[in-house]
């Protein structure tokens, strides 16, 4: 098990800062998803850490060993891509093996060792056959037998499961998940869905830009999200933002939005930092809505079938909300209806620079 | 009617525009396997008398040779010239191709402009260049010489082939522990098999049809198909049958190669080759 510290790390192509001072802490065993939309650095993070690319400024650090200078065969780490890169013109027990026949390991020991990890993935049956002439499935179990063959200290996957069907994807996220837990090897995973890094993940490190935007636990970013760009980015489906004013009474905090207004709760406002001049984005969580009951008034615009659940569509006033409810509501096209949400719930942000106003927990 | 006429006309064109080279084509093959006078381009009888020369010697000015000398010869000198085109361009196309240095568009752009640039113009220096290398006379020397023809527009044919590979392959290999030439040789040379064999055949080819650069550099000393056929012009009395035979044979192996490995040539654009 190793740690792998990132201090400053920037990255740049021409003009772009593809990473942009990078600052990030992995411990030893963990299992962290570098999450975030395209062309947001996730990747560029993780080949530079593989040591494809040479970071242009920061350091990057296994233990305590500064990396930047190691060419990626020297840094004991075993990886697998989105595409799986099987070699096509070896059979998969050639391919498992290639890095140990790499080391010179004894024919004996790497064919015994590559059958070990075949079985512990459940593709011993495959071995004399070709890369052509596996499932996708079975292509990544190989990949991952590749890179898990010679126990590197450090295991990088890049979008490992966007490559497989639906059902095989949700599959593979749980044996993964007991995978790393067994193996205990530090793992660092990019994914652009927010799903897979929510279910997977120790932590998750937030991108956008090549910048930082939040690192912490599924339920931390789920819960106290920094600013509206991790708030929208966490959660199916997103986040309501509306934006909304905060007006200061006699020790009383109300939220002004176009069609409705509310009185903060105490336990709310004692989080709040400070309250800006020029307004506030509020974020309603779609579970929070409650339907049937409140005092806003609205429409339904369109209703989605989840199976247990129902994501409604309202609209009220110039304004469309999400609303996730019990399937058992049934509510029809255009019923006129009455809601409220719960307000110990809500986000509020800086509507300038997109941050949380809350104090940091 | 007139919708016919319409249809048939691009094949009769074309049937008068092939029709001299067909003719030329078959008047040699009749003329190779055809005895005693002609009646235009059908003999008066057919023998193998013309291709007396597979078990007689044949004369060369004042010396005598024999085909088999001539045959091992060009072999010799179209294989090393295949080999280093092959050698050369697989290394230097995976360089261009992978490998970030600084003046590579240039050097790329320079490859396309020495390509245009006619072989004979350089005969003399090449002369020289084999004189002081003590390479000159000799057939190794020449064949380098002869590659080096080919490897401009061979290292733009090997850097398409390497392109093609996806960089995740290539990560996974050095992840793997590959160093930069173990990716070349374990991974890539595997990945590009056909192309290997389209150069070598390629680099081959231009070296066994060359007339000028064996003619010029290696006068007298080695006799070669194309110099050997040459002589044979060069004399009073052409023995046109002879030729024809022995020009069959000299058609033989690259067609030979071809049929063969026409698949693996097909990936190669066989354009602008110096034809000399």
């Amino acid at each position: 098990m190793m740690k792998v510290t990132l201090r400053n790390l920037c990255k740049y192509f021409q003009q772009i800062k593809a990473v942009d001072g990078l600052n990030l802490e992995i411990a030893a065993g963990e299992f962290l998803a570098l999450l975030g939309p395209s062309g947001c650095g996730k990747t560029t993070t993780l080949l530079t850490i593989a040591g494809f690319y040479k970071p242009d400024q920061g350091e990057i650090y296994f233990d305590e060993q500064l990396v930047n200078d190691l060419p990626p065969r020297l840094r004991n780490i075993g990886m697998v891509f989105q595409s799986y890169a099987l070699y096509p013109h070896m059979n998969v027990l050639d391919n498992i093996a290639f890095p140990l026949k790499l080391q010179k390991v004894p024919k004996s020991e790497w064919k015994a060792r590559a059958i070990e990890i075949a079985k512990l993935l459940e593709i011993a049956d495959l071995l004399d056959r070709k890369p052509g002439q596996l499932s996708g499935g079975q292509q990544q179990r190989v990949a991952l037998a590749r890179a898990l063959v010679r126990n590197p200290k450090l295991l990088l996957l890049d979008e490992p499961l966007s490559n497989l069907d639906a059902k095989l994807r949700i599959f593979m996220r749980a044996e993964l998940k007991r995978l790393q837990k067994e193996l205990g090897i530090t793992t660092i995973f990019v994914t652009h869905d927010q799903i897979e890094a929510m279910t997977m993940a120790d932590r998750i490190v937030v991108l956008r830009e090549g910048r930082l935007q939040q690192v912490g636990t599924p339920d931390e970013l789920y819960d106290s999200p920094a600013n509206v760009f991790v708030a929208s980015f966490i959660g199916t489906p997103p986040m309501n933002l509306l934006d909304a004013e905060i007006e200061v009474g006699k020790g009383d905090y109300r939220v002004k939005t176009s069609h409705f207004s509310f009185s903060l709760p105490k336990e709310i406002v004692a989080k709040i930092k400070y309250i800006p001049s020029h307004g506030v984005v509020l974020g309603i969580r779609p579970e929070d809505l409650i339907i049937g009951e409140g005092n806003i008034r609205g429409l339904v615009y369109v209703v989605e079938p989840l199976g247990r659940d129902e994501l409604v569509t309202l609209e009220a006033g110039d304004m469309r909300l999400k609303a996730l409810v019990p399937s058992r509501l049934r509510i029809g096209l255009n019923d006129k209806i009455e809601f409220s949400f719960s307000v110990e719930r809500v986000h509020l942000f800086d509507k300038e620079t997109g941050k949380s106003l809350y104090k940091e927990a | 009617m007139t919708k016919k006429t319409g249809a048939a006309f691009p094949y009769v064109l074309l049937v008068l525009v092939a029709a001299p080279f067909i003719t030329m084509y078959v008047g040699f093959f009749l003329r190779a396997f055809g005895e005693g006078p002609q009646l235009g381009i059908f003999p008066e009888r057919f023998g193998l008398s013309n291709f007396s020369f597979l078990w007689e010697p044949i004369t060369w000015g004042l010396a005598e040779t024999t085909i088999w000398v001539a045959l091992a010869n060009t072999i010799l000198f179209a294989s090393v010239s295949g080999a280093v085109v092959t050698v050369v361009c697989m290394l230097a196309g995976y360089a261009v191709s992978r490998i970030e240095f600084k003046g590579k568009n240039t050097f790329l752009v320079l490859q396309l402009f020495l390509h245009a640039v006619p072989g004979q113009i350089l005969l003399i220096a090449i002369f020289f260049l084999l004189y002081y290398l003590h390479l000159l006379h000799k057939i190794p020397g020449i064949a380098l010489a002869r590659a080096s023809l080919e490897i401009p527009l061979g290292v733009w044919m090997t850097k398409g082939f390497f392109d093609a590979i996806p960089w995740d392959v290539e990560r996974a290999a050095m992840i793997d522990g590959c160093t930069r030439l173990q990716v070349w040789y374990k991974i890539f040379l595997p990945l590009v098999k056909p192309g290997v064999a389209a150069v070598f055949i390629w680099g081959f080819l231009f070296a066994w049809h060359d007339f000028i650069y064996v003619y010029t550099l290696l006068p007298g000393t080695a006799k070669l198909m194309s110099t050997l056929i040459q002589s044979l012009l060069a004399t009073e009395v052409i023995d046109y049958g002879y030729l024809a035979a022995m020009s069959l044979l000299y058609m033989l192996p690259p067609l030979t190669l071809f049929v063969l490995l026409q698949r693996a040539l097909l990936k190669v654009p066989i354009f602008g080759g110096k034809g000399i």
